[in-house]
């Protein structure tokens, strides 16, 4: 099993554990499962058939932009592998990124209110980010020490951007 | 001729390039103002002239009464539109454009102020038969009378502040304990925030539909109402989808409200456009009037589509001192099908609808029979989040509420926008939605449904990932630029294409 990070070029991020079961590949997500089969090209120029949990799906590519069934489109502005460890399971490999506090939006940090070293509690807050005139107030997921604070503040920061690091 | 030479549009985004169609199509100059995050927006290059009118943020630039003045006076405008929100319903800004000896298209200060607060709206909707919430008439001086009233009415109740405005200043109050709790600190928060303590009390509508009447008068006391707008699918009390005509309202139910509105335009001698927002509850069949706009708003086209006008044309018209055009009957017999409109805001709602600022790098508008885009976006344009979210605005139109739907879906197929989040998955969703088909629902329709679009849309989004990373894997993302790039090489040889076109045309060449 691998386990990758998508990046689009929104600013979202995406945890992907890929199993390869013979031609097909199972893809688990947050909350979803995908058992995808790859059916071979479509009719037209740069188009490509799957088969996601028993559906055809058609995916058109344009110069680095995907299309999927002519209706959503998406860039997938990079993909990386992330470590593993043998026999983890994905929920533990998910849990191992949760003292990651993760930036869920696009903005500029306004506020820090803990620095490194400080013990928080869960929810508690730590920082806020101001996006199209509002501020978001991002709390602490888990309980523990604050290791290391990876932006300042004024800072702009991108939805992915990893803000600080809790042990 | 046109009633005006030069008119500049104190506005930017999808709102300023509409009000320049209608200005251009006049055969008038239309003129924009930007700020510093505006520099390369749509608008700016759309217009006939642009002038710089301060830094990004609003209160330098969109928000400047001086600022704009100024720029109105250096390019010589006799008339300015202020399109919706910012300085759309602000009496000193329409005193400020009078004063400098511009037309204001909207009211007049002096009508702006005859309803200033929420309360003397509601006196005047008393006085002209527009049905209001029970509650008090005027401000509650007394927690023990507010108590005292609240059990004649009923909770749950809503605790309002006379000056608030924008969903600020408003509680929902369900039992009486609560109602002391929250009186005082409503009131110390009223005083600091609108410099007015002043707080009543109404009935809360449980489940409510959001209606709204579009009233159009002239400067001679004529009147006519548009029928009205259905916006009731909301999140956080801002408007996400909205149709013309109403699903819920039968004709009789609508003509019951067009004489009170009518008489409340002639009491405070309004002219222009004006919006009276209600709440309809479908149970009741009761409206309930909450405001009256003062501007053009932003769901107007779906008015347009089915009355077959142009509001804007209309609105310039009448601000110059020209009649109403038809009467009454004639308006209702100009109606025909049905119009949605979706907002595309660029946010994300698999993340409680935060704003998504950024550059848009991939946009595919759609076009076709019964469909209309009012864009201020295109391929390479910055989203700043400085200002509102909404980006564009999708409206659909059939020959009934059915085929609207279906022309909707279609539409939202393929409308595409990359590089910032927006809302086109989610009417997607809603227009499939058998309640939404059926014209099943209230204002809490988002929160109710919010698990089920959530996990739906989760769903779609990481599939798409999935199915990204599984191209990439392939990689079928390569190998598709090269095919694209040898397809469309031409021949290298003159002659063979000399050979070729020589065959093709019908024609001898020579």
């Amino acid at each position: 099993m691998k386990l990758y990070r998508a990046y689009l070029d929104t600013g979202d991020t995406y945890l992907l554990a890929v199993d390869s079961k013979g031609d097909k590949r199972v893809v688990k997500t947050d909350t979803n499962e995908f058992t995808i089969e790859y059916l071979g090209k479509g009719t037209r120029e740069n188009e490509y058939l799957f088969k996601v949990n028993g559906t055809i799906h058609r995916v058109y590519v344009e110069s680095g932009y995907v299309l999927v069934d002519d209706a959503s489109v998406l860039r997938l502005e990079r993909l990386t592998e992330l470590p593993t460890k043998e026999g983890e399971s994905i929920e533990e490999l998910i849990k191992g990124k949760e003292g990651e506090v993760i930036s869920p939006l696009q903005g500029r940090v306004v506020m820090i209110r803990i620095k490194e070293g400080d013990a928080v509690n869960k929810g508690q807050p730590l920082l806020s980010i101001e996006a199209m005139k509002s501020e978001t107030i991002i709390s602490a997921p888990v309980a523990g020490i604050v290791e290391k604070i990876l932006v300042k503040q004024g800072q702009g920061v991108k939805k992915g951007d990893v803000l600080l690091i809790i042990k | 001729m046109p009633p005006f030479n030069r008119v500049l549009v104190a506005n930017r985004g999808e709102i300023a390039v509409r009000v320049m169609k209608a200005i251009k199509e006049m055969g008038m100059t239309a003129i924009a103002v930007y700020s510093e995050a505006d520099k390369y927006a749509v608008h700016v290059k759309y217009a006939d002239e642009a002038y710089y009118i301060g830094k990004a943020p609003a209160l330098d630039s969109y928000l400047n009464i001086q600022h704009i003045i100024d720029a109105a006076e250096k390019a010589h405008a006799d008339a300015v539109h202020p399109g919706y929100g910012f300085l759309s319903e602000n009496e000193e800004f329409a005193e400020a454009v009078e004063k400098a000896g511009m037309t204001f298209i909207g009211p007049s200060a002096e009508v702006m102020r005859k309803i200033k607060d929420k309360l003397d709206g509601k006196r005047v909707a008393k006085m002209a038969g527009v049905p209001i919430a029970p509650g008090s008439d005027g401000p509650v001086s007394s927690i023990d009378e507010a108590l005292k009233l609240a059990e004649k009415i009923g909770y749950p109740i809503m605790v309002k502040a006379a000056s608030g405005g924008g969903g600020v200043g408003i509680t929902k109050v369900d039992t009486p304990d609560q109602l002391i709790e929250v009186w005082e600190r409503n009131k110390r928060l009223a005083s600091q925030a609108f410099g007015k303590s002043d707080l009543y009390i109404e009935k809360y509508a449980v489940n409510p539909r959001h209606i709204e009447f579009q009233l159009i008068g002239d400067k001679y006391g004529n009147y006519a109402v548009a029928w009205e707008r259905e916006c009731t699918i909301q999140r956080r009390n801002q408007k996400m989808v909205e149709e013309a005509p109403s699903p819920a309202l039968k004709m009789e139910e609508r003509e019951l409200m067009f004489e009170p509105i009518m008489k409340f335009g002639k009491i405070i001698n309004y002219f222009t456009l004006g919006t009276f927002e209600t709440a309809f509850s479908d149970a009741t069949r009761e409206f309930y009037f909450l405001e009256l706009n003062k501007r053009l708003q932003v769901e107007h086209p779906v008015t347009e589509m089915i009355f077959r006008l142009d509001l804007v044309k209309l609105q310039i018209r009448l601000a110059a001192g020209e009649p109403l055009p038809f009467t009454q009957e004639e308006l209702n017999k100009r109606v025909r099908g049905a119009a949605i409109e979706f907002r595309i805001n660029s946010e994300d709602p698999l993340n409680d609808f935060s704003g998504s600022s950024g550059f848009i790098t991939y946009y595919k508008e759609p076009t076709g029979p019964g469909v209309r885009v009012d864009s201020g976006v295109t391929t390479g344009s910055y989203v700043p989040p400085f200002y509102d979210s909404l980006i564009s605005k999708l409206i659909v139109y059939g020959e009934n509420r059915a085929y609207a739907i279906q022309a909707g879906l279609r539409a939202l197929n393929d409308y595409k926008i990359g590089g910032v989040k927006t809302t086109i998955e989610l009417y997607k969703w809603i227009s499939q939605d058998p309640d939404f088909q059926e014209g099943k629902f209230s204002t809490s329709y988002i929160a109710q449904k919010r698990e089920a679009f959530l996990k739906y849309l989760k769903q779609q989004e990481e599939m798409r990932v999935a199915l990204a990373a599984e191209l990439q894997a392939r990689g079928l993302m390569r190998s598709s630029s090269t095919v694209q790039t040898s397809s469309n090489k031409t021949s290298n040889s003159a002659w063979k294409t000399y050979g070729i076109m020589s065959q093709a045309s019908p024609r001898v060449m020579w």
